[in-house]
């Protein structure tokens, strides 16, 4: 008898009532063991205080449907918010990726909220453009009856301002969706807006939803609310508004001293902060401004000597991106009619701002401020993301950034990038950076260890693939690695050199191309290697490699991507359509990612 | 002989080199590196390719995760270093295109490129093809670029020694095809397996090979520095045959005193059309009795040291199948060029000019690189490269020189050199040369000026005194045939030679060890002071210290480090 059920010494009791107890289970049946565990249940739920119940109690559970466009992760996190908001409503709510989503499947929807990004010159994120193009076309759907609101994610230093969101909005209206909240487009600091905008939304979408139910209640299928105490996706411990304090424990410059950039390679301590990223992830960093730069401003605010002042534009002001509202809203404050007709005139406006910034607009028009005006005229300082370059698996409790140092000069004045240039020129071994996780999990590593894969990434868009090879190379991975990569001239600007010959050598690399533009009088790109191995690396393709890219967006990932094209029409004897849809087929299968800034 | 030796690493390399190809194709391919593999670096110096890293760089490349940073130094085969305008604006595209934008003039007529990288290095070679022009054994263990004395204004004596010192090229050339498959063609030719080198065989010389041509009283060429030279008997205007020199060498090693430089030997005479067959000969006995297991002693002057002068000339003539006549009187004059416009016996002008330490490029306002691009464009002779690292544009006609002078102006070529400067040489040294244990290009010229200062206020300015400066003991400027010789000894310190002969016929002596750059000056004041107050009429500056006592003459190469002041060991 000795497996029959016996209470543990210990349970809840005292040690003569677990004596007690054992006597009486010892004897019972597996019937009357059974009803027992039924009646104390029942008995339970009858004696308990009553709970806390849901904010709203709506009879049914509404299904919402909340569709994200992101290229680098925040209308995603945006959207699981949404989700979580929802859930507490009491919503059947789903988060959808527009990469997995047809317009067609959409368009049965009830209730849709959609979350997008603007990207390239006001283009939908890359992973979007299928849904996108299906929605635009002629053939698309009809959303007749969907109850609708866009939230647009921007930036407004871009011309395009939100751009994606604005068409997505009113297509949807052209297509028959019945618009329940008016669309907003949310600038680089979305957060508290963001929030407010779907917590009002979701209001208004219940509150109709209820009508409806009063004037034709139990909607046939809906099933008994069951609240949902299921956490929503875990939340970052760290987020931009409150970023873990990096120690930097490395920081080189690893082009040469002959060479005409600056790419700084950053190591820091995760110790302490709990995070734990993938290969592919990024880190966003919050910079601190050029203390020279924020005199500049001050001074041509007539604001000179303000310490306090000085401190908060330094961490918390965006003191260098210029927008047509700034200008506009310059105008207004100062009453200077020049700057108030500038800004009211968008391409002129446009014409403005190109290659201007904060000071351009404060020297142009030098007018007394006060301190609030200043800071009512800036944006908040916005983030920086940088991919990480490092894997834990190699190194635990680090992460390694690798930082390109962005220095130019337009209408006369060196300028110089916040982010970059704070690390390049101020910040120390042993001091901090503000950091935070930014995950991008649609940049990883093949599942399968043994996948080929082929990465392309010139100049600092080979950080996520020192990552890759690291992590492939700690886990012992089988599959094959092909790494693409380009600069200004081989024996200066060469980055992770030795790294990479060692990969090579250990086999966690297996094969390397590079392209170096100024070597010679020919600029020599990445592509120009893509096209020169073009049957190795259609045979990769063909053999399943998940080709990744990461860098520049502007010139690098669309000549990549034309040579791509190439590579396979040329291969496979097809025309340029079919080599498209080759891509295309390559990028809904996961196999064609990009990470492209 | 070194039978019973272990035979240097050199000579396995080149024995499975299959004739000089070794893994270089290859290794121009590997991405991850701008180096090749370091036995592919000894076969490219056959194909005239040095691998060099920037030494300036170095303490960084580490920490900035890179490699050293690797690139590769060619050196061009211009036998007697006549080129067209054309070939020199195509040297200038290489340069800019390939190279590190400058044209550097060596010490033995020739043109090297510094700084191209290896994916550079096919375009730049096939380029350096296309001017018709070549780098074939101008380095390794082969003969090298046959050097003649720079005299174009003895139009029939000069264009004698030219087409002389190529056919010595030709008829000495490695014959295996490896150059053409591996820089060149663009298809492999069969992988060489029945190809044979009839002079040098498989395992080419035990080392490198220098020949010199020098028409009395010209010493230009330092005809004894060399392995084997020629100096022209002139006799009616017409060149009746030559003495034949061998033995000759600079390299020694700090420390061991069984290595030294040495002048060659005059072996005897021999007519123009027996040449060829003489250094075939004498390159056959090296390649058969030279020391193939210690690569310091296998040059031919210790072959020579070890079987004696007599028994050095007897295997020649056995080999020779006749016997050399006896040497014929000659007189030598001095080892420096002639600067500036010169007559020409047939009438055409020639213009020499300075080029310090060798180096085209422009610096200030003297626009060496642009200028003598701009030359080229309107020049309808020829550029002639001397072996004290100048250059003469030659064959000018009468009606064509005030273009040229205007041109010299215009790119501030004309300027006045003082006569110091002009006698003074440096080897290449740091950054590129990975043998430097010193500065030498890049500090002479400043040295120069300071003693400059000094002969000014002695009243020196006029007199010609040779300097030469080496970064190393290896003697690339031949500083051990200068009247004040200085060699790199570490970062900033240099032995100083005195007492070599103007006219390159005898060698220095140790004077100072160990002498910091800032005390260089200091050193020579005393005895640049004694000279300017007590020399002789007509009396070198090399002959003074040695008549006062500074030094004692050195006789011999295998004297060279004996009979030394007390307290001075080499
Ligand atoms: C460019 C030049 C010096 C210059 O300033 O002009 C030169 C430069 C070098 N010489 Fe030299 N040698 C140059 C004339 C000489 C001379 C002078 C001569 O031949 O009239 C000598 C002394 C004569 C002799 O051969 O003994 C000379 C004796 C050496 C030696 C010592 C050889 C020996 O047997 O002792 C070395 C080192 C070696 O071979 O191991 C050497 C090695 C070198 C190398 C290739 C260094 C190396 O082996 O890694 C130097 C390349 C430096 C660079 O960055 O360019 N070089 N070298 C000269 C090129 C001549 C040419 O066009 O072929
Ligand atoms: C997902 C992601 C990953 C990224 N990963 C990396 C990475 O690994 N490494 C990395 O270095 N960067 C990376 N970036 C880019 C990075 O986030 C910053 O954008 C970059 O460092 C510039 O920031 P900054 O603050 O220094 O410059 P800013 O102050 O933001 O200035 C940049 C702006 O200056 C202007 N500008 C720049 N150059 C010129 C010019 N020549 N002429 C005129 N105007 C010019 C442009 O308007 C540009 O937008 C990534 C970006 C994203 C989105
Ligand atoms: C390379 C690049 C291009 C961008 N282009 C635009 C644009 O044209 N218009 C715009 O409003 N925002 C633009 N943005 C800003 C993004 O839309 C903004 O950062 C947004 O928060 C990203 O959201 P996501 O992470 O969901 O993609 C751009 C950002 C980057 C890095
Ligand atoms: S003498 Fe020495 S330092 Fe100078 S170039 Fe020759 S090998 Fe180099």
């Amino acid at each position: 008898m000795a497996s029959l059920p016996m209470l543990p010494d210990t349970a809840p009791f005292a040690a003569e009532q677990i004596a007690v107890l054992n006597k009486v289970m010892v004897a019972t049946t597996p019937e009357q063991r059974s009803w027992l565990s039924g009646f104390l249940a029942g008995y339970q739920a009858a004696t308990a205080a009553p709970q806390a119940s849901p904010a709203a109690p709506p009879a049914t559970r509404q299904p919402l449907s909340i569709l994200f466009a992101t290229e680098s992760g925040n209308s995603e996190a945006l959207a699981a918010k949404a989700r979580l908001v929802a859930t507490r409503l009491g919503f059947a709510a789903r988060a959808i990726d527009m990469a997995d989503a047809t317009p067609e499947v959409m368009a049965k929807a009830s209730n849709l909220l959609v979350i997008a990004s603007t990207w390239g010159e006001g283009d939908p994120p890359q992973r979007a453009i299928d849904f996108y193009t299906g929605l635009m076309a002629d053939a698309a759907p009809r959303f007749d009856g969907v109850r609708y609101a866009v939230l647009a994610l921007g930036d407004r230093a871009y011309a395009n301002f939100c751009e994606t969101g604005r068409r997505f909005d009113e297509r949807l209206a052209a297509l028959g969706g019945a618009r329940i909240a008016d669309r907003i487009e949310c600038d680089v600091d979305y957060e508290t807006r963001a929030k407010a905008w779907i917590d009002g939304t979701l209001g208004t979408l219940q509150a109709l939803l209820a009508e409806a139910a009063d004037a034709d209640p139990a909607e046939p299928g809906a099933d008994v609310i069951h609240v949902d105490f299921a956490r929503g996706p875990a939340e970052q411990a760290w987020t931009r508004s409150r970023p873990f304090e990096a120690e930097i424990t490395e920081r080189i410059n690893l082009n040469s001293s002959r060479s005409t950039a600056e790419t700084w390679h950053v190591e820091l301590s995760l110790a302490g902060s709990g995070i734990t990223y993938e290969p592919g992830d990024a880190l966003g960093f919050v910079p601190t401004n050029d203390p020279a730069l924020v005199d500049e401003v001050l001074t041509a605010a007539g604001l000179a000597g303000d310490a306090t002042l000085h401190a908060a534009l330094a961490d918390r002001f965006d003191v260098t991106t210029l927008t047509r509202l700034q200008i506009a809203e310059f105008g207004r404050m100062t009453g200077d009619a020049a700057l108030i007709e500038l800004g009211a005139d968008a391409a002129r406006a446009a014409a403005f701002i190109e290659g201007r910034q904060v000071i351009d607009l404060l020297a142009a028009a030098p007018h007394r401020l006060t301190p609030e005006q200043l800071t009512g005229l800036l944006r908040p300082l916005p983030p920086r993301l940088y991919s990480i370059a490092s894997s834990l698996r190699a190194v635990p409790e680090e992460a390694h950034l690798l930082i390109g140092a962005v220095r130019f000069e337009t209408h006369g004045r060196a300028r110089k990038g916040v982010a970059s240039a704070d690390v390049a020129e101020r910040r120390r071994v042993g001091e901090t950076m503000k950091v935070y996780l930014k995950p991008n999990s649609h940049f990883r590593l093949p599942a399968d260890p043994a996948t080929p894969i082929v990465m392309i990434g010139p100049g600092t868009g080979i950080a996520p693939f020192r990552a890759f090879v690291q992590d492939r190379d700690a886990t012992g991975a089988a599959g094959r690695s092909w790494l693409f990569f380009g600069n200004r001239q081989y024996t200066h600007d060469f980055l992770y050199q030795l790294e990479w010959q060692d990969f090579l050598a250990r086999g966690a690399l297996s094969r390397l191309d590079v392209a170096f533009s100024r070597d010679q009088r020919e600029k020599v790109y990445v592509q120009h290697r893509l096209w020169e191995q073009r049957r190795d690396l259609y045979a990769w393709m063909e053999d399943g490699a998940v080709v990744y890219v990461c860098g520049d967006a502007n010139a690098m990932a669309k000549d990549v991507h034309a040579t791509l094209a190439r590579v396979i029409a040329d291969q496979a004897s097809v025309d340029a359509e079919a080599a498209q849809a080759y891509l295309d087929r390559m990028r809904r299968a996961g196999r064609y990612l990009r990470d492209v800034y | 002989m070194a039978d019973e030796k272990k035979l240097s690493r050199n000579e396995t390399i080149k024995e499975e080199s299959r004739f000089l190809r070794g893994s270089i194709a290859e290794g121009l391919h590997r991405a991850e590196t701008g180096a090749l593999s370091e036995d592919d670096t000894q076969l490219t110096k056959f194909h005239g390719i040095y691998q060099q890293d920037d030494r300036d760089l170095r303490a960084e490349r580490g920490r900035k995760k890179m490699e050293k940073a690797f690139s590769f130094m060619a050196r061009l085969r211009i036998p007697g270093g006549t080129l067209t305008p054309a070939q020199w604006l195509a040297l200038d595209d290489i340069a800019q295109e390939r190279a590190n934008g400058t044209i550097r003039l060596t010490t033995r007529q020739t043109v090297q490129f510094h700084g191209i990288i290896k994916t550079n290095l096919r375009p730049a070679i096939a380029a350096i093809n296309r001017a018709m022009l070549d780098t074939v054994a101008a380095c390794g263990d082969v003969n090298r670029n046959v050097i003649a004395t720079s005299n174009p204004y003895e139009r029939a004596t000069h264009g004698a020694v030219v087409a002389l010192a190529r056919a010595v090229s030709l008829a000495l050339l490695p014959k295996s095809r490896a150059y053409h498959e591996i820089w060149i063609g663009d298809e492999l030719v069969a992988g060489g397996e029945e190809e044979d080198e009839p002079i040098y065989g498989r395992t080419y010389l035990p080392r490198k090979f220098k020949i010199a041509i020098t028409v009395p009283p010209h010493n230009d060429v330092d005809v004894f520095a060399h392995d084997l030279g020629f100096i022209a008997i002139v006799e009616d205007g017409r060149i009746a045959g030559y003495n034949v020199t061998a033995g000759g060498g600079m390299g020694m090693t700090h420390g061991e005193p069984d290595t030294f430089p040495r002048t060659g030997d005059v072996l005897g005479f021999c007519a123009p059309d027996q040449v060829i067959a003489v250094a075939e000969q004498v390159v056959t006995t090296q390649r058969d009795f030279g020391d193939r297991a210690d690569r310091k002693h296998a040059r031919l002057k210790y072959t020579i040291e070890r079987m004696g002068v007599d028994g050095f000339r007897a295997e020649l003539e056995r080999r020779l199948g006749f016997a050399l006549a006896p040497a014929r009187p000659f007189h030598l004059e001095g080892n420096g060029d002639r600067y500036g416009w010169r007559e020409g016996d047939d009438g055409l002008a020639h213009y020499t000019l300075f080029v310090e330490n060798g180096r085209i490029a422009d610096t200030g306002t003297r626009r060496l690189l642009s200028g003598l691009r701009a030359i080229a464009g309107v020049h309808a002779g020829t550029f002639v490269l001397t072996c004290n690292q100048n250059l003469t544009i030659a064959q000018v006609a009468p009606d064509r020189r005030p273009a040229i002078d205007a041109l010299l102006a215009e790119y501030g070529l004309d300027g006045d050199v003082t006569a110091l400067r002009r006698h003074a040489m440096a080897c290449v040294a740091l950054p590129t040369c990975g043998l430097a244990l010193a500065e030498s290009e890049r500090y002479l010229p400043s040295l120069v000026t300071e003693l400059d200062a000094v002969m000014a206020r002695l009243g020196l300015a006029e007199d010609a005194i040779t300097l030469r400066m080496t970064g190393c003991p290896n003697g690339c400027a031949r500083p051990y045939l200068a009247e004040i010789g200085l060699v790199g000894r570490g970062p900033g310190t240099y032995n100083l030679y005195l007492g070599a002969a103007f006219d390159g016929s005898r060698l220095n002596k140790l004077y100072m060890k160990d002498v910091s750059d800032a005390a260089i000056v200091a050193a020579l004041t005393p005895l640049l002071e004694e000279y300017a107050r007590d020399r002789e009429s007509g009396e070198r500056f090399g002959d003074f210290v040695i008549r006062r006592g500074h030094v004692q003459a050195t006789v011999g190469g295998n004297r060279f480090h004996a009979d030394l002041a007390p307290g001075l060991a080499a």
